[in-house]
C-alpha cells in the first residue's frame, strides 16, 4: 500500500507539475504514447495519429486547462511498456503483442479502444518460387520477434497447414531485414508497409497481404489507459476515448482518405506506398474502434500465441482487462452503431 | 646513451616497492574500487524497496540474483556466454593480428604511411555501427558478420599502438644495432619487438575493450543468439531482470579482463624496460 502510494505521488507530481491537484476532473496534462516512425520527429500511422493531428481529443478539452501531448516512440512497443511502467504515460496505443508482454509482467492498463488493424506484408526473393505461404516450407524468413508480425507469421503458418518447425525464423530489425533480403541471407521477410518499396525496386517481391487473407489476418493492437488515471478521472477517460471515436469516424469517411494519407505520411512513408498498402481497405471497416467479440477472440488467440511462444510466463485475465463500456457510450452519444454493429468472433457482422 | 640511463632509474623504482606501502595500497584501491558499486546497489535496494521506481524497470535485487541463478541453472547464460566469448576471440585473433602487422607496416615505412594512413584513420574513425547495413549487404547475417566487425574493432587500436610504438624505437637502440651490425632477424626479434612490447600491450587492452563494446551492440541489433542478444531479448520480453543480469556479467567480466591485461602490461612494461 504504501508503494502504491509513493508510486501515485510520484506520478501525481511528475503530471501535474507546479499546479497543485485539481478538481477530480481536470487532470493538467493528459500524455498519449504511440509507435512512431521517420526522422526527426517520429510520427504514428494508425488511428491516435489522425486523433492527434486533427485535434479530436484536444478539442473534447477546449475551454479547460487540461492539454494533451502525444509522444511516438521509435522504440516501439518495449519503450512503451517502460514508459507505461515508469508513469510516463497516461495513455498508449501499441500491437497486441507488447501490450500483452506489459500486462503479463504487471502493468496496470485498461483496454479502451480497438486500434484497429495494421496490414502485414510478405516478401520473397524474385529469383525464388515463393509464391504463397505454403511455399515458404524449408526457408529461412526474417521478421522481428515478439511484434504483431511475429503472430501473423505464425498464424498465416498455421492457416496454410505449416508450423514453425517447417520454417527458419531470424529475428531481425526492420532495417536490417531489408540488409539481408537484398544480400540474399534470407528468403523472404514479413513485416509493415516499408517492404512494399522493396518491390518496386526489384529486392523484393510481394507475394501476402494480410487483408486478404479473411478478416483475421490483419494485426491488431489496442488503446489502453492506466487504471490509475481512469480511476482518477473518469469523465476526462471518457472524453479521450469520444475524441479517439470521432477520430475512427473521421476516418471511416471516404472523402477523407486522402488526407489521411497524407497525415500518416508524416511518419516518412511516402503517400503512394500508404495508398497501396491500404488498396481495397475500407478505412472505417480497417479501424473499428469496438472491443466486440471479434476484438475479444483475437487478444486472445494473441494471448494464447505469448504463451505458446513463452513470450510470457503468466496468464492474462482478458475479462479484467477489457472494459469495453467508454468506448460503447461514446458510438452510441455519436450515434455510430450502424458503422459498427457488432462482429462475432470469426468477425461476421451480427445485426 | 642517455635513454639508457633514463631507463634504469625508471626500472629501478618499479622493481623494488616499499612492501608495507604497496599492501595498503591495495587495500586501499580495493575499498575504493568496491565503495561505489556497494553505494549504488545500496541505492538500487532502498529505491526498490520504497517502490520510488517502478519494479517492472529496476526490479529489485534479489529478483535479478534470482533471475541469475535461474539462467545459470538453465544453462541459458552460459550458452550465450560461450557463443559470445567466442566470437570476442575470434574477432580479436584476426583483428590483431592484422592490426599489429598493419600498424608495423605504416609505422616502419614512411611511404606507406602516406599512402594508407590517411585512408585508414579516415575509415577507423566511423565506428562499427555505421558499417553494419554496409555490411549485412556484402557478408549476409551469419556469423561472419560479427567476426568482421569484431575484427575491425579490433584492428584500429592495434594497428593505431603497434604503429606509434614502431615510430618510438629509440633513435639509440637502432644506432648501436648498426654499429653491431645485427642481422634483420635478430634485430627485429631483439631489438624493435622488445622496445615496442609495451606499446603492443596497451594495444591488445584497448583492442579487448573495444570488441567487447562491439560484440553487445553486433548481438544487439543483428544477431540471434550472445550476451547481447539475451540482453535485447529481455527488454522485448520487459523482463528487465534479464538486461540487468547481462550488464552486471558483461561489466564483471569486462573489469576482470581489464585488470588482467593491466597486469600483464605493466609486467611486459617492466621486463622491457629492464632488458632496454
Amino acid at each position: 500500500m504504501r508503494r502504491l502510494l509513493s508510486t501515485f505521488l510520484l506520478a501525481a507530481t511528475v503530471t501535474f507539475g507546479a499546479a497543485t491537484a485539481h478538481a477530480e476532473d481536470a487532470p493538467g496534462t493528459i500524455r498519449f504514447g504511440d509507435v512512431g516512425f521517420g526522422f526527426g520527429t517520429p510520427f504514428g500511422v494508425g488511428l491516435q495519429a489522425i486523433a492527434d493531428a486533427k485535434g479530436f481529443i484536444a478539442d473534447e478539452f477546449k475551454g479547460t486547462p487540461t492539454k494533451v501531448e502525444f509522444t511516438y516512440f521509435t522504440g516501439t512497443g518495449p519503450a512503451i511498456n517502460e514508459a507505461l511502467s515508469n508513469g510516463q504515460l497516461d495513455f498508449a496505443s501499441y500491437g497486441a503483442v507488447p501490450n500483452i508482454i506489459g500486462k503479463a509482467n504487471g502493468l496496470d492498463t485498461v483496454i479502451l479502444a480497438s486500434y484497429g488493424g495494421t496490414t502485414i506484408f510478405g516478401a520473397a526473393r524474385p529469383d525464388l518460387e515463393i509464391k504463397s505461404i505454403s511455399d515458404l516450407k524449408g526457408k529461412k524468413v526474417a521478421i522481428q520477434k515478439a511484434t504483431i508480425i511475429h503472430w501473423g507469421l505464425i498464424t498465416a503458418l498455421k492457416n496454410a497447414g505449416l508450423s514453425e518447425k517447417d520454417i527458419t525464423i531470424v529475428d531481425l530489425k526492420n532495417a536490417d531485414q531489408l540488409a539481408a533480403i537484398a544480400a540474399k541471407s534470407v528468403d523472404a521477410v514479413f513485416g509493415a508497409d516499408f517492404l512494399l518499396p522493396l518491390e518496386d525496386k526489384g529486392v523484393a517481391k510481394i507475394f501476402y497481404k494480410s487483408s486478404e487473407a479473411g478478416a483475421s489476418g490483419d494485426g491488431f493492437g489496442a488503446f489502453l489507459v492506466t487504471d490509475k488515471f481512469r480511476k482518477a478521472y473518469p469523465e476526462a477517460t471518457q472524453k479521450v476515448v469520444t475524441g479517439f471515436v470521432k477520430a475512427a469516424q473521421w476516418l471511416a469517411d471516404d472523402k477523407n482518405r486522402d488526407e489521411a494519407f497524407k497525415i500518416w505520411s508524416r511518419a516518412g512513408t511516402p503517400i503512394e506506398v500508404i495508398s497501396k498498402s491500404n488498396s481495397g481497405s475500407q478505412l472505417g471497416q480497417k479501424y473499428n474502434p469496438r472491443l466486440d467479440e471479434f476484438f475479444v477472440a483475437r487478444y486472445r488467440s494473441a494471448i494464447a500465441f505469448n504463451r505458446e511462444q513463452k513470450l510470457i510466463r503468466r496468464d492474462v485475465d482478458l475479462d479484467a482487462w477489457v472494459d469495453p463500456t467508454y468506448v460503447d457510450n461514446a458510438v452510441k452519444t455519436l450515434n455510430l452503431q450502424s458503422l459498427w454493429p457488432d462482429r462475432s468472433a470469426a468477425g461476421v457482422l451480427q445485426n | 646513451m642517455a635513454t639508457f640511463g633514463a631507463e634504469d632509474e625508471f626500472s629501478v623504482v618499479q622493481a623494488a616497492p616499499d612492501v608495507f606501502t604497496k599492501a595498503k595500497s591495495l587495500v586501499g584501491t580495493g575499498l575504493l574500487i568496491l565503495a561505489l558499486p556497494v553505494a549504488l546497489v545500496a541505492l538500487w535496494w532502498g529505491a526498490s524497496i520504497n517502490g520510488l521506481v517502478s519494479p517492472q524497470v529496476l526490479p529489485r535485487p534479489d529478483w535479478v540474483v534470482q533471475t541469475f541463478l535461474d539462467l545459470l541453472a538453465s544453462g541459458d547464460i552460459i550458452a550465450a556466454a560461450a557463443v559470445s566469448f567466442r566470437r570476442i576471440a575470434e574477432g580479436f585473433l584476426i583483428g590483431a593480428t592484422l592490426g599489429f602487422f598493419f600498424g608495423l607496416l605504416i609505422g616502419k615505412s614512411r611511404t606507406a604511411d602516406a599512402y594508407l594512413g590517411p585512408t585508414f584513420r579516415a575509415l577507423a574513425a566511423v565506428p562499427s555501427l555505421g558499417w553494419l547495413p554496409v555490411l549485412i549487404l556484402l557478408l549476409g547475417i551469419e556469423e561472419s558478420l560479427k567476426i568482421v566487425i569484431l575484427a575491425k574493432a579490433c584492428f584500429v587500436p592495434m594497428a593505431i599502438s603497434t604503429a606509434e610504438g614502431a615510430r618510438n624505437i629509440p633513435a639509440g637502440l637502432t644506432e648501436v644495432a648498426q654499429v653491431l651490425g645485427l642481422r634483420k632477424r635478430t634485430r627485429f626479434l631483439k631489438l624493435t619487438i622488445p622496445a615496442m612490447a609495451p606499446f603492443i600491450a596497451s594495444g591488445v587492452r584497448l583492442s579487448l575493450s573495444q570488441a567487447f563494446i562491439s560484440l553487445i551492440v553486433v548481438e544487439m541489433l543483428a544477431g540471434t543468439d550472445g550476451l547481447g542478444y539475451m540482453m535485447a531479448w529481455g527488454r522485448t520480453l520487459f523482463q528487465l531482470d534479464i538486461v540487468i543480469v547481462g550488464m552486471i556479467v558483461v561489466g564483471v567480466v569486462g573489469f576482470v579482463l581489464d585488470i588482467l591485461l593491466k597486469r600483464a602490461e605493466a609486467l611486459i612494461c617492466k621486463r622491457s624496460a629492464a632488458n632496454g
